[in-house]
């Protein structure tokens, strides 16, 4: 996918036209309250768009898997019981402006929702998305995207990568979604010039975030789960609330709860919302038996399920250094920390005590 | 405004109001008003419990949420409890519940507490007609449920459905 | 604070204690600290940006922590509130917990976002709870260190900000708290970080029967929320963590102190820490104000 230079002035028409047809725009926006403060949000025009300003306090998940959202309703009749599902068929729509971490993020949950069982509401809502992300600046310490085998300068997940240059961006169609959004906006091939300025602010970028945490080691998966019953785990997470708050802002955590409303004696609907298993009532059973009694043992389940458990079924980690975790924590928990903690013990054989 | 709109029927609404009353006091007054003809409109549900103080405020909240345009919790008179004190506790309660209630946008007419002893037929009469037309004058709640199943199903993929929840 | 630190330092040592809770510098900002080594005792800090009520930490179900062995918890007066509350409704036992109070001239209103040097309170950025308040020397503790600084400035961000609301029609109150709760995920943030909230089994979350929904919709997010705010009742001591955790910045901080204004009006209740003073929501009086009762 060759890069092509795309002016400010074809970016807004383009926005202008998708607008204009119907499909929904999505980029990041400053909040009225806060000025820095960002927030995916629908947009009307270029205009209203904060790009490359900084991430969005919550991810694009909420696009993707809404934090509540109906499956289907119920009616029960003299005949039978009457089920409507809600379609599956999504609204075109295009995410202007993602953050690498973002669109990275989507791709690897794609997996657990094409296993064993097809999500057909997060399918059909990639199927109707494109996502155009760019060249992040970097928030802050709390980022480790190229630990984690993601980056400021990603293309993973994304349909086109804009790097802001002079006048615009270098835009790289990295999918065939990609390339037909871009059909007849850019000029071919970007001049010598704005392809080096492009390479040196990726390059810059990624050297930011790498301050910030070396890459996971490769034995790292396997050192978590033979070490699933060490000492540490006890002491670890003795400041977390267990509130959840880090899986709600998380990109790639995608736990859900089904639950049956009911309306009346003879209809109800059939929800999903959002669920985290750093809850006490995430593993808790009828029986008042919780096989993760304390909060030590549900952070465990937290970094296994990321670092562990989920690399060893799709080949991803199941994170992708954006730090939003890190920044929410009312308990100061911080996953640099924790994760550079843990490579540590992992790198002195003896798996000794300390933390 | 004045139509069952958030149940799809375009009727003409009718308040909807759920009375929480104990049954030695409050309850015996408003059968004494039954037994003595005295006219009221139909629109109290009347829900009997043993003492004021049972009443929890989660049944007033549920029931706003469910669609009950206004409510009504009455009891003994302070000093009349037949558990002594029940209504003493339940007083409390009710005056935190009241100056929530109000700061978080209920309105104050859609909510009567009261104390109706079991020979107050006429105060009970008085109590519900007034309750009703305060209601009535104000309105529908304006649904604090979500829209009902199936107009919640049909909106989806629309514009509306994705604000719909 | 050098005497703080020498004396977590001492009760490790002396094995009375064999886990110091505090605050502490951490990569992302203040944070608490969990010191069970005497030689971390140096970690220990305390200044302005110390806002966290620790005291949530103490509660029944932080398992992992009760295991640790004895507590010695570092508290400002507002925190010893929280402390004195969890031992009048029997969650712990004065005997089994060491107090640190810590004399405090105010804190901010956020823990800064990054590691930050010491900061100046100001008109701006001191906390709103601070103001008037009078436990800045606390009257719970054990051991109380420091000196006692200067009155706190009194915030101009939120001054009046529930007057504002109050001021506002029924139908405008009823359109801006539709908005905040819309916004609400559920995610209990609020209920667990809070000292005051400890049931075992949160009434919300009950299924059996289902008296507030789990789904985050409007009108169970307001369920919820208004439920909370009158369990809390005469128990809330006003920390403002709960609005400090919630991760959609819902203002919960308006209603926490809206119905400890209605407690301090109709009952004559402060929250206080004593723990032999007892919660008014389980007091009955013969001459309550009964404007509202028609």
């Amino acid at each position: 996918m060759t890069n092509e230079f795309l002016s400010h002035a074809s970016l807004s028409s383009l926005i202008a036209e998708l607008v204009a047809t119907g499909t929904r725009v999505i980029a990041p926006v400053q909040t009225e309250d806060s000025p820095d403060r960002l927030e995916y949000k629908p947009v009307c025009s270029l205009a209203d768009a904060a790009l490359a300003a900084g991430q969005p306090r919550l991810s694009l998940k909420e696009l993707f898997l809404p934090s509540t959202e109906v499956l289907l309703s119920y009616r029960q009749t003299k005949e039978g019981v009457e089920i409507r599902e809600v379609p599956t068929q999504a609204r075109p729509q295009v995410i202007l402006g993602a953050l690498p971490c973002d669109a990275a993020a989507l791709e690897i949950v794609d997996k657990v929702m094409s296993w064993d069982s097809k999500d057909e509401l997060w399918l059909g809502r990639r199927e109707a998305t494109t996502i155009v992300s760019i060249l992040c600046p970097v928030e802050d310490s709390n980022c480790f995207c190229t630990a984690v085998g993601v980056g400021p300068d990603s293309v993973r997940g994304s349909d086109v990568f804009l790097t802001p240059v002079e006048g615009g961006y270098l835009a790289e169609a990295c999918t065939l979604k990609g390339q037909s959004l871009l059909e007849g906006r850019t000029a071919d091939h970007a001049d010598p010039e704005a392809i080096a300025e492009a390479e040196k602010a990726q390059s810059a970028a990624r050297k930011k975030v790498q301050e910030n945490a070396p890459a996971i080691p490769a034995g790292f998966s396997a050192w978590l789960t033979e070490n699933f019953g060490h000492p540490v785990w006890n002491t670890m997470a003795l400041r977390c609330h267990g509130c959840g708050a880090c899986a709600s802002v998380c990109p790639t955590c995608h736990c859900f709860d089904i639950v049956d409303e009911h309306e009346n004696a003879t209809e109800g609907v059939r929800r999903r919302n959002w669920d985290s298993c750093q809850t006490a009532k995430f593993t808790l059973h009828s029986s008042g038996h919780n096989p993760r009694p304390s909060q030590s043992e549900r952070f465990r389940q937290r970094i296994e399920h990321k670092f562990s458990v989920y690399p060893r079924r799709f080949g991803e980690m199941l994170c992708t250094g954006c730090g939003r975790c890190s920044r929410i924590c009312p308990g100061g928990m911080n996953l640099v920390e924790i994760v550079g903690g843990l490579i540590s013990l992992s790198a002195s054989n003896s798996g000794g005590a300390g933390q | 405004m004045k139509d069952n709109a958030c149940c799809g029927t375009t009727e003409e609404w009718s308040p909807k109001i759920v009375a929480f009353v104990c049954y030695w006091c409050t309850y015996t007054g408003a059968d004494l008003a039954g037994t003595s003809r005295l006219k009221m409109d139909p629109n109290v549900r009347i829900i009997r419990l043993p003492c004021s103080s049972r009443v929890n405020p989660l049944f007033l909240i549920k029931a706003l949420e469910r669609g009950a345009d206004g409510i009504i919790v009455s009891g003994c008179h302070p000093g009349d409890c037949h558990y002594s004190t029940g209504n003493l506790h339940a007083r409390r309660r009710f005056a935190v519940l009241h100056d929530l209630l109000g700061f978080m946008g209920i309105e104050d007419g859609r909510m009567t507490f009261s104390w109706v002893s079991a020979s107050e037929g006429i105060k009970w009469q008085q109590t519900v007609n007034e309750t009703i037309a305060r209601v009535r004058a104000l309105g529908p709640i304006q649904t604090l449920h979500p829209v009902g199943a199936q107009q919640l199903i049909a909106e989806m993929g629309s514009e509306k459905g994705d604000q719909a929840r | 604070m050098k005497e703080l630190q020498e004396l977590a330092a001492k009760l490790l040592r002396d094995q009375n204690v064999q886990v110091v809770i505090g605050y502490e510098d951490g990569p992302a900002g203040v944070r608490p600290a969990f010191i069970t080594d005497a030689n971390d005792a140096a970690r220990l800090i305390f200044d302005p940006r110390c806002v966290h009520n620790l005291a949530t930490y103490l509660k029944p179900q932080r398992k992992h922590i009760a295991k640790l062995g004895k507590i010695a918890i570092v508290v400002k007066g507002c925190d010893a509130r929280a402390v004195a509350g969890l031992i009048r409704e029997q969650q712990i036992t004065r005997e089994n917990v060491i107090v640190i109070a810590v004399r405090c001239g105010g804190v901010l209103e956020k823990a800064p976002a990054k590691a930050a040097k010491k900061v100046e309170l100001t008109e701006e950025n001191v906390s709103v709870r601070c103001a008037g308040c009078e436990a800045r020397e606390p009257k719970l503790y054990d051991y109380i260190v420091g000196e006692l600084p200067t009155e706190p400035p009194v915030s101009s961000q939120r001054a009046g900000e529930i007057a504002q609301l109050e001021k506002m029609s029924t139908a405008e109150r009823r359109k801006f708290w539709d908005e905040q709760f819309s916004r609400c995920i559920r995610c209990d943030a609020c209920r667990e970080v809070c000292p005051m909230c400890f049931c075992l089994q949160c009434v919300a979350l009950r299924a059996q029967p289902q008296w507030i929904d789990s789904s985050p919709t409007p009108a169970a997010n307001r369920a919820w929320q208004t439920m909370r705010m009158l369990h809390q009742a005469g128990r809330c001591v006003g920390c403002l963590e709960c609005e400090r955790a919630c991760p959609k910045e819902i203002p919960l901080g308006l209603l926490t102190r809206y119905v400890a204004g209605v407690v301090d009006q109709r009952f004559g209740y402060k929250p206080c820490d004593d723990p032999s003073v007892p919660a008014p929501m389980g007091e009955i009086k013969t001459d309550d104000e009964e404007e509202f009762i028609r």
